[in-house]
C-alpha cells in the first residue's frame, strides 16, 4: 500500500472516531501514531510519536495561551461589566434600541478581557438583561443581543482561538491578535445599525433612555479604565514589539488581578480561576499535540499537498470555493467546538486555501467568525442556552428568534470582510507583520 | 459539546471506588500544581517587562524559565482534565443511542486510547532518557532539560490510570446496563452546559 493510499484511510479512520464520541486529542494521536508506524515503520514512528508532545507542545510561543485565558477567568472577578454596561447607557442609551446598543458596546469592551464567548453571554444576561425589560424592551431582543454580543470576545484580542490558528498554520501570533481588532469593532458596529434600524422602524422593541448629564456621563468612564489599560497594553506591545505577547497576556492578567483583589475577590474564588485556567489550557495544550501527531503523519503521506493541487484544479473561481469551505465550516461548527474544529480541519484545508491566493490572516479571522456564528445557531448554539439558563422566564424559542436579525447580521460581516479584505489585513500590514 | 462532568461517586464497587478517590486525589495535586506555575508565569511576566523596560536589566534565561515551567501546563493536568470530561469531543452520536450500545460506545473509544497512551509512556520516557542521558540543557542558562521532559510520562501514567478507570467502568455498564454509572464522565445536556458556564462566569462580586 502507497503512503497515500494510507493517508486517506488515516483520514477517514479519524473522522469514524471522532463521530463515535472519542476525545479529539486522542483520536488524532492515535490514528497519527498507527498512521506513522505503517509509513516509516514500528521503531522510527514510535520514536517520532514518542517526541512529538514535548517537543511541540513546550515552545515560548505557546506561552501567551494560559495568560489569555487567565484575564478572561479573572476578568468575571473584577466587576467591570457593571461599569462598563453602566458607561455604555449613559453614553448611548439616547439612540433608538439605546439599552440593546450599549449591551454590545459593553460586551465589546468586556471582550477586551475575555476570549470566552458563552461566558461573556452568561455575564451579560445576568447586567443587560434586567435593565433592558425594567425598561420595557422586547425579551426576544433583550435575549438575541446578549446571545449574539457574546460572540464578539473571540475577535477582539486577548482570543485564544486566534493564537491557536496562528500556531497551527504558523503565522505571527501578534499580527493575528492585531488583525482581530477591526473585524471585531465592524462586527459591532454592524450589530449596532442593525438595532438602531429596528428600533427604528418597531419602536415598541426599546425606546431611547435620555436625561444623563454630561458630568454623569464623565462619571461612568473611570469604572472601564482598567479595560482600556488592558487594551492598550496588549495593542501596542503588538504593535510596538516592547513585549513578547505572553509578556502582554501576563500584564494584562495582573492588571485584571489588582482589580478582582480590590473587589474583594477571596482566596477561594482565586484558586477556582487559576483551576478553570489550568483545565482549559491542558485541554488546548492536549489537543495541539494529538494533532500535531496527526500533521506528520498527513505530511509523511503527502495529502496535504495532494489537497490543495486538487483543489487549485477544480474548474471554479475561487470565491466559489471559499463560499463552499466555509459552508463546510458552518455545519461542522454546529456539532464541534471551534477550537477542535480548527485544529482538526485547518492541517488540511488552509494550504488548499492559500494555494487559491487567499491571505493567511485574512482566512484565520473569516474561519474564527464562522466558528462563532455556530454558537449562535441551532442545534447546539450554546450562548442560546446560556441566555437561557440565565433567564429561564425567556423561553429557548424566544432566544433563537432574537439572534435571528443578529445571524443575517453576521453573514453580513462576512460579505464585508471577503469584499473588503483591507479591514483586516491594513493593521498587521502598517506593522509590517503581515 | 464537549464538556462532561463525572457522575458522583455515591455508590460503586469498593476496589473501584477505592481507585478513583486515590487517583482524583493524585490528579488534583497536579492539576494544582499547574494551576500554581501559570500564576507563576504572569508574575515572572510582569518582572521580566519591568526589569527590561524600568531598568534596563532583561532577566537573563527568562524564556528557558518559561519553557521548563511549561511541561506543567502542558500535561500535568491532562487526566484531571480527562476526569471532568473537559476534552473535547464530539457526542452527536453517542447521544442518539442508549443503554448497552451507548456504554458499549463509550467502552470502545476509552480502550483503545489506553493502547496509546500506554505506548506514548514508553517512548516519552525514551525520549526524557536520552535527554538525562546525554545532559541536555537549556541556551541560555544552561539549566537541564530532563525535570521538565520527565513530566510528560509521568502526567500519561496518570492519564493511562484514568483512562483504565474509566474503561473498567464502561465495561460495567455494558455487562449491566442498568447500574449506576461510577467513575464514568456523563454526557450533559445543552441545558447542563449552559448552567455549568453560567456557574464558571459568576463573580466573587456576584456570589458574595
Amino acid at each position: 500500500m502507497d503512503s497515500f493510499t494510507i493517508g486517506i484511510i488515516g483520514v477517514v479512520g479519524l473522522v469514524a472516531m471522532v463521530f463515535m464520541g472519542m476525545r479529539v486529542y486522542l483520536a488524532a494521536a492515535l490514528v497519527g501514531t498507527l498512521g506513522l508506524i505503517a509509513i516509516i515503520g514500528w521503531e522510527s514512528g514510535l520514536g517520532l510519536v514518542g517526541t512529538i508532545p514535548h517537543s511541540k507542545a513546550v515552545t515560548y510561543t505557546l506561552s501567551v495561551l494560559p495568560m489569555f485565558i487567565l484575564i478572561g477567568f479573572l476578568a468575571f472577578h473584577a466587576g467591570i461589566t457593571e461599569s462598563l454596561f453602566d458607561a455604555g447607557r449613559k453614553w448611548l442609551g439616547w439612540l433608538p434600541g439605546g439599552l440593546a446598543v450599549a449591551t454590545v458596546a459593553a460586551a465589546t469592551g468586556f471582550a477586551a478581557v475575555s476570549g470566552a464567548s458563552t461566558a461573556t453571554a452568561a455575564v451579560f444576561a445576568r447586567t443587560a438583561i434586567p435593565d433592558m425589560l425594567k425598561y420595557g424592551y422586547s425579551p426576544i431582543l433583550a435575549a438575541g443581543v446578549v446571545a449574539a454580543g457574546g460572540t464578539l470576545a473571540t475577535l477582539i484580542p486577548p482570543s485564544a482561538i486566534l493564537v491557536i490558528y496562528a500556531i497551527i498554520v504558523e503565522e505571527s501570533v501578534g499580527a493575528l491578535l492585531v488583525a482581530g481588532f477591526l473585524p471585531g469593532i465592524v462586527s459591532a458596529l454592524i450589530y449596532v445599525l442593525l438595532i438602531i434600524g429596528m428600533a427604528k422602524f418597531n419602536p415598541s422593541l426599546g425606546r431611547p433612555l435620555t436625561g444623563f448629564t454630561w458630568g454623569e456621563r464623565m462619571k461612568s468612564l473611570p469604572g472601564t479604565f482598567p479595560i482600556f489599560l488592558v487594551v492598550v497594553i496588549i495593542f501596542t506591545a503588538m504593535y510596538e514589539g516592547w513585549a513578547t505577547p505572553t509578556e502582554a497576556g501576563a500584564l494584562g492578567a495582573s492588571v485584571v488581578f489588582v482589580m478582582a483583589m480590590m473587589k474583594g475577590m477571596k482566596v477561594a474564588s482565586l484558586r477556582d480561576a487559576l483551576m478553570e485556567t489550568a483545565k482549559l489550557t491542558v485541554m488546548i495544550f492536549s489537543i495541539i499535540w494529538g494533532v500535531l501527531v496527526f500533521v506528520r503523519f498527513l505530511g509523511f503521506a503527502g495529502l496535504p499537498d495532494a489537497f490543495a493541487k486538487w483543489v487549485v484544479a477544480l474548474p471554479f473561481e475561487p470565491i466559489y470555493i471559499l463560499i463552499g469551505i466555509l459552508l463546510f465550516y458552518a455545519v461542522l461548527g454546529m456539532f464541534m467546538d471551534a477550537i477542535g474544529m480548527l485544529l482538526l480541519t485547518l492541517p488540511v484545508v488552509y494550504p488548499a486555501v492559500i494555494a487559491l491566493g487567499y491571505d493567511p490572516i485574512w482566512f484565520g479571522i473569516i474561519v474564527v467568525k464562522m466558528a462563532e456564528i455556530c454558537l449562535i445557531t441551532p442545534p447546539i448554539g450554546l450562548n442560546c442556552f446560556v441566555v437561557n439558563g440565565v433567564r429561564p422566564d425567556i423561553p429557548l424559542n424566544k432566544v433563537f428568534r432574537g439572534v435571528g436579525p443578529f445571524f443575517v447580521a453576521d453573514v453580513v460581516t462576512i460579505a464585508v470582510l471577503i469584499a473588503f479584505p483591507q479591514i483586516v489585513t491594513w493593521l498587521p500590514q502598517m506593522m509590517n507583520m503581515g | 459539546m464537549q464538556m462532561h462532568n463525572q457522575a458522583p461517586p455515591t455508590s460503586g464497587p469498593p476496589g473501584l471506588f477505592w481507585a478513583n478517590k486515590w487517583l482524583t486525589k493524585v490528579e488534583d495535586l497536579f492539576a494544582l500544581a499547574a494551576a500554581l506555575c501559570i500564576f507563576f508565569l504572569m508574575f515572572l511576566g510582569i518582572g521580566q517587562v519591568l526589569g527590561r523596560q524600568l531598568f534596563n536589566t532583561p532577566f537573563m534565561g527568562y524564556i528557558d524559565l518559561v519553557e521548563l515551567s511549561m511541561a506543567t501546563f502542558a500535561f500535568l493536568a491532562v487526566s484531571y482534565c480527562q476526569r471532568l470530561g473537559g476534552h473535547v469531543r464530539m457526542d452527536l452520536f453517542v447521544r442518539m443511542v442508549n443503554g448497552r450500545a451507548r456504554w458499549i460506545l463509550e467502552f470502545v473509544t476509552t480502550i483503545a486510547p489506553l493502547i496509546l497512551v500506554g505506548l506514548l509512556i514508553y517512548f516519552s520516557w525514551g525520549h526524557f532518557m536520552r535527554a538525562y542521558e546525554s545532559g541536555d540543557s537549556t541556551i541560555d542558562l544552561q539549566y537541564p532539560v530532563w525535570p521538565s521532559k520527565i513530566l510528560v510520562p509521568i502526567a500519561f501514567v496518570v492519564l493511562f490510570l484514568r483512562l483504565l478507570i474509566e474503561t473498567i467502568g464502561y465495561w460495567r455498564l455494558v455487562l449491566n446496563p442498568d447500574s449506576e454509572p461510577f467513575a464514568v464522565p456523563l454526557i450533559l445536556t445543552e441545558e447542563d452546559l449552559a448552567k455549568k458556564e453560567i456557574e464558571d462566569s459568576k463573580g466573587s462580586t456576584d456570589r458574595g
